[in-house]
């Protein structure tokens, strides 16, 4: 019993945690937040999360922080036939009731410049910025690669309002 | 005056078209123009998508690993080597890419025969950063079946021409000398025991791809060139 309230606990905790609940509990929502493992003596990093608008209004994310780098931008990995290059985004728009996905090889938080090593499991906390002034602080765990059954965050629940029986 | 103009637009233009042909020649080899040729024996339809008609003899090239090592042609006889072309202050497509590979070798890891012929080569195209000890602590992170090395220019693009393997430096006005991102291919090269040019693995790629075409198409090439 007293493992099961724990389990259930932890479970809303690390929900929230990776959520980044707005105030008003109806607008961004932040999924999956996590930064790619880096290899020895790699400073420069990306990470990835799902930003869902259940709002009506599109919002814009204009800036994104992390007390753990340097600097932070919002980057795209693009393909021209064979060739991959990355471009920086002043900003990237969320439409109304829609969610946009970073991931690998696509849209991206570059994070440059490390100010300690990082390594499987770490947090890095980040702050999107919103064109309204709304902010969002997030955590992002590192990870070896994208999780097993992480790719599709249609049937992920973090919520915790459900009990699943797994 | 106007003559020389002339010739100097004659001699562009003819120079224009010797690289147009010059393109389209590696351009159909690169995409498949099938040669006449009975002695192309046709792969097997799982794996023809990865191969190029005709294995392409590379000549040698001489780049740079750690200690002092040089990495060559003569380095990649006898192995299946995956290579791919990058940089370490890419933060995407580079270790994502690496890290599939190094996945995909633990899955080849299950054919011991497959597995000891298999070789990873990470091809740095920013020798300014990326030294040759630097890269091999940074592909050691992926698998210790990869070697890293990196040149000069020059030494880079003997290797990366062949392989039809673009990459630019992609500097910005304003920004500090060392910062800048490289516009890279994000193919990776398969090349046989022989040292030819045997196939490629353009993205999106997952490990089991990787892996299941490659013990395929090396029991496609030992049926034809083995015992
Ligand atoms: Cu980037």
């Amino acid at each position: 019993m007293t493992s099961f309230f724990l389990k259930t606990l932890i479970a809303l905790m690390l929900g929230f945690a990776s959520m980044g609940v707005s105030a008003d509990g109806v607008g961004i929502q932040i999924q999956n937040p996590w930064v790619l493992a880096p290899p020895p003596n790699v400073k420069v990093m990306a990470a990835y999360l799902e930003i869902k608008n259940n709002g009506e209004k599109p919002r814009m994310l204009v800036n994104v922080s992390s007390p753990a780098f340097e600097q932070v931008g919002i980057h795209q990995s693009v393909m021209h036939g064979d060739m991959v290059h990355m471009e920086q985004l002043k900003e990237l728009s969320i439409p109304s009731h829609a969610s946009v996905m970073l991931k690998p090889g696509g849209l991206h938080f570059m994070l440059t410049d490390a100010k300690k090593p990082l390594s499987i499991g770490d947090q890095v906390p980040m702050t999107l910025t919103f064109q309204s002034g709304e902010k969002i602080a997030v955590t992002a765990i590192v990870r070896s690669g994208p999780a097993e059954g992480m790719e599709d965050h249609q049937h992920m629940d973090h919520s915790g309002h459900e009990n699943h029986k797994h | 005056m106007k003559n020389q103009r002339g010739a100097l637009t004659r001699k562009s233009l003819a120079l224009l078209l010797v690289v147009a042909v010059a393109s389209a020649v590696a351009i159909t080899a690169f995409i498949g123009g099938r040669p006449d040729n009975d002695a192309v024996v046709k792969p097997p339809v799982e794996i023809e998508d990865y191969l190029f008609w005709q294995a392409k003899d590379l000549t040698d090239f001489k780049l740079m690993g750690a200690d002092a090592q040089t990495f060559g042609l003569n380095e990649l006889k006898g192995k299946w080597s995956f290579i791919f072309f990058g940089y370490t202050h890419c933060p995407d497509v580079c270790p994502l890419t690496m890290g599939i590979l190094g996945q995909a070798f633990k899955l080849i890891e299950k054919n011991p025969a497959a597995f000891q012929e298999v070789q990873g080569v990470f091809i740095s195209v920013d020798p300014k950063r990326d030294t040759p000890e630097l890269l091999k602590e940074y592909v050691s992170h992926f698998s210790n079946k990869f070697t890293g090395v990196t040149g000069d220019t020059a030494q880079l693009d003997a290797v990366s021409r062949q392989m039809s393997a673009l990459y630019t430096i992609d500097r910005e006005p304003g920004k500090p000398v060392d910062v800048y991102q490289v516009t890279h291919s994000s193919t990776i090269f398969l090349v046989d025991p022989q040292g030819r040019l045997y196939g490629r693995f353009p993205p999106p790629l997952s490990p089991q791809e990787i892996a299941g075409a490659f013990i395929n198409i090396r029991a496609f090439y030992n049926e034809r060139f083995k015992k």
